[in-house]
């Protein structure tokens, strides 16, 4: 009973020779990784919760509002057409992950990764809760259909499904917000039969993935795993067993033997099934439950702690550590690409927007009093109160006329106006084409914003 | 260390070689096999009823064009119903109506006023603007209510030059509004 399979590095523990899964109960850890690992992941669950509820600006910290089409991120607020900004985020978020991979391995995926947060600080407690540690879980899988177990797995998978559709009303509220999902959960599901169907399909998801998938998601589906696996090199601190100290493994009396005695903590911990004393593998998260483990058999048989540790490929093999390396350059100019072009589009980034835009048709006309040329004036204001413009027009030579225009305009909130301009030049104060530009000062807000455009028109010899 | 046991682990290395890269004889999770089966399944099924059934059922690109179909419909029928309730009297009837004058000289001063002037003149301090004069007896397509209404709805009948189509941004009853403001501004 309770033998633990040996992991080897051509199959995965987690899958039988018949393709059938090998269900895993990694054993209880204690340690300095264990206990920051927890205080960081109730950190991200507390941001995640939380955000929804924290008001900036007259909205949520973060809003998705997806039926008006306007993102709200801490007091910013984005309409659909500020989308190009997206690439440089998520290609800035990825360069941050391939940095941080570069550096430290996979260290996303045992700390921060979304998934391993729900995985191992709620639906793992949950099961250390009801079933026990791993010794006891094992002998109730294997145990035969008795009432009380039939009822501690009632009562476990309750609360796996109870807790998944705490997270996928939390999820659903970053788009539409936490009075509106009130609104809607106290309605019937065929009022909001959308967001009620997402929120089933989010439920069942989280419910399957953390009750019954697991480490098979990390292991075989999750395409960012296996990049950060192409990503690291000799320099990359990873999580690794010094062999050169532990081997040949052997008794604690053994005077012949390493320092490693062949307990297998470090197996019975890991939560996807692998042996780290076989090297850096695919399945390894980087959730350092195996240096606690180690750490923690060192101190008993006093020996010094660090067998399983933090070090690079080229620290383990005792060669020279390195910490700048040319990808390293490399993805800090992509970081800094991408930062620089966020941080000046959120300087220019303003609750406003004004664009003059040419009339279609004609673009001049031309007469014994001028040419003249016809613009649309659109005015879109991003705030939830009346908004105020105050327009002028300049670049034009003297003597033009200028119709259409109004010194003061109140846009109401989330509409936009859009009017008709008309600018006409006197024939001998046209000298070609010019740009004119029109300057609005906004408020509330106080911000000023312009937008140019082409006068268009003959030569101006034709004119003589 | 015996590198090469420590590796095989039992597993059974197949016979075929390619540029030196061997495969184990493993088996796929089972869960994963199932998800092809599952799509053979959807495979049959989804071929039988979306290319085999009696129910035709329509394709993406089908479906929308069946909504366009339905959204022109019901602009066709707003103007028709329109149109049917509308004749020259009506429309010189909407034109002493206040309601339907304040909502037409709204939209003239947004769309209209920029060619043709605020008071129709088409003349802004001795300026022509390139529109027509909306506020004289001289008609150049036709004087008639119905008539200046087909004018502002489909544009002017000279492609090449000319005022364009409203109703793409006007809806009938929105045009009507228009056409009874000008009518208001005539002088009798």
């Amino acid at each position: 009973m309770s033998a633990i399979k040996k992991p080897n590095l051509v199959s995965l523990t987690s899958v039988n020779e018949d393709g059938s899964r090998y269900f895993l109960h990694p054993a209880d850890v204690k340690g300095r990784f264990t206990l920051w690992r927890r205080l960081f992941g109730a950190l991200l669950l507390a941001v995640y919760v939380l955000l929804p509820w924290i008001p900036v600006g007259g909205f949520p910290a973060v809003f998705l509002d997806i039926a008006e089409r306007r993102f709200h991120f801490f007091g910013l607020t984005f309409l659909a057409e500020d989308l190009w900004i997206g690439f440089f985020l998520l290609t800035g978020l990825g360069f941050s992950l391939f940095y941080v991979t570069a550096l430290f391995g996979r260290l996303w995926c045992g700390w921060a990764c979304p998934y391993t947060v729900f995985l191992e600080h709620i639906y793992r407690r949950i099961e250390r809760f009801i079933d026990g540690d791993a010794t006891s879980r094992k002998k109730l899988d294997a145990a035969p259909w008795t009432g009380s177990k039939i009822v501690r797995r009632v009562i476990k998978h309750s609360l796996y499904v109870l807790v998944s559709l705490i997270l996928a009303h939390i999820f659903i509220s970053y788009f539409i917000s936490i009075p509106r999902l009130y609104d809607y959960m106290q309605q019937s599901p065929a009022h909001n039969a959308k967001a009620f169907g997402v929120m089933l399909f989010l439920t069942g998801a989280l419910y399957f993935s953390f009750s019954w998938f697991r480490e098979q998601f990390c292991i075989i589906l999750c395409p960012y795993g296996r990049i950060q696996s192409a990503l690291t090199d000799d320099d990359t601190v990873i999580i690794g067993y010094d062999e050169k100290r532990g081997e040949p493994r052997g008794k604690k009396s053994d005077p012949d033997a390493g320092d490693c005695i062949n307990c297998s903590r470090c197996v019975q911990v890991c939560p996807t099934g692998i042996d780290i004393r076989n090297g850096l593998q695919l399945e390894c998260i980087g959730c350092s439950g195996c240096i606690d483990a180690c750490d923690e058999v060192m101190d008993k048989i006093e020996r010094p702690r660090g067998l399983i540790r933090y070090d690079s490929l080229n620290g383990f093999a005792g060669g020279k550590k390195r910490f700048f390396r040319p990808r390293i350059f490399l993805y800090t100019g992509f970081m800094a690409l991408g930062a620089t072009v966020l941080s000046l589009f959120l300087t220019t980034l303003h609750s406003a927007k004004v664009e003059l835009i040419r009339m279609t048709g004609q673009p001049y006309y031309v007469d014994d009093s001028g040419v003249r040329n016809q613009y649309r004036l659109q005015l879109v204001t991003k705030r939830t109160e009346p908004t105020v413009f105050t327009l002028k027009l300049t670049g034009l030579p003297e003597g033009a006329v200028i119709l259409g225009l109004d010194e003061k305009v109140t846009v109401q909130p989330g509409e936009e106006s859009m009017k008709t301009l008309l600018v006409q030049v006197p024939k001998d104060k046209y000298k070609g084409e010019f740009k004119i530009t029109v300057e609005a000062s906004v408020s509330p807000g106080d911000f000023d914003l312009t937008d140019s455009i082409e006068f268009v028109g003959p030569s101006a010899y034709s004119l003589k | 260390m015996n590198n090469k046991e420590k590796q095989n682990d039992g597993v059974t290395i197949r016979d075929h070689v390619f540029d030196g890269i061997q495969e184990y004889d493993q088996k796929l999770p089972n869960w994963w096999l199932f998800t092809f089966y599952i799509a053979i399944v959807y495979f049959v099924i989804a071929w039988f009823v979306y290319y085999q059934s009696p129910a035709k059922i329509p394709n993406d690109s089908q479906r929308i064009d069946g909504q366009i179909a339905v959204i022109e419909s019901k602009k066709q029928a707003e103007l028709e119903t329109m149109l049917a309730s509308l004749s020259d009297d009506s429309l010189r009837e909407m034109s002493k109506d206040a309601t339907h004058l304040s909502s037409g000289k709204a939209i003239y001063e947004a769309k209209c006023a920029a060619c043709h002037g605020l008071d129709l003149a088409a003349n802004l301090n001795g300026i022509p603007l390139p529109g027509v004069p909306l506020n004289d007896t001289e008609w150049k397509y036709g004087h008639n209510p119905l008539q200046i209404m087909a004018i502002v709805t489909n544009g002017s009948p000279d492609l090449t030059k000319g005022m364009i189509p409203w109703k793409t941004q006007l809806s009938p009853s929105e045009i009507a509004q228009v056409v009874s403001y000008i009518l208001s501004k005539q002088p009798s």
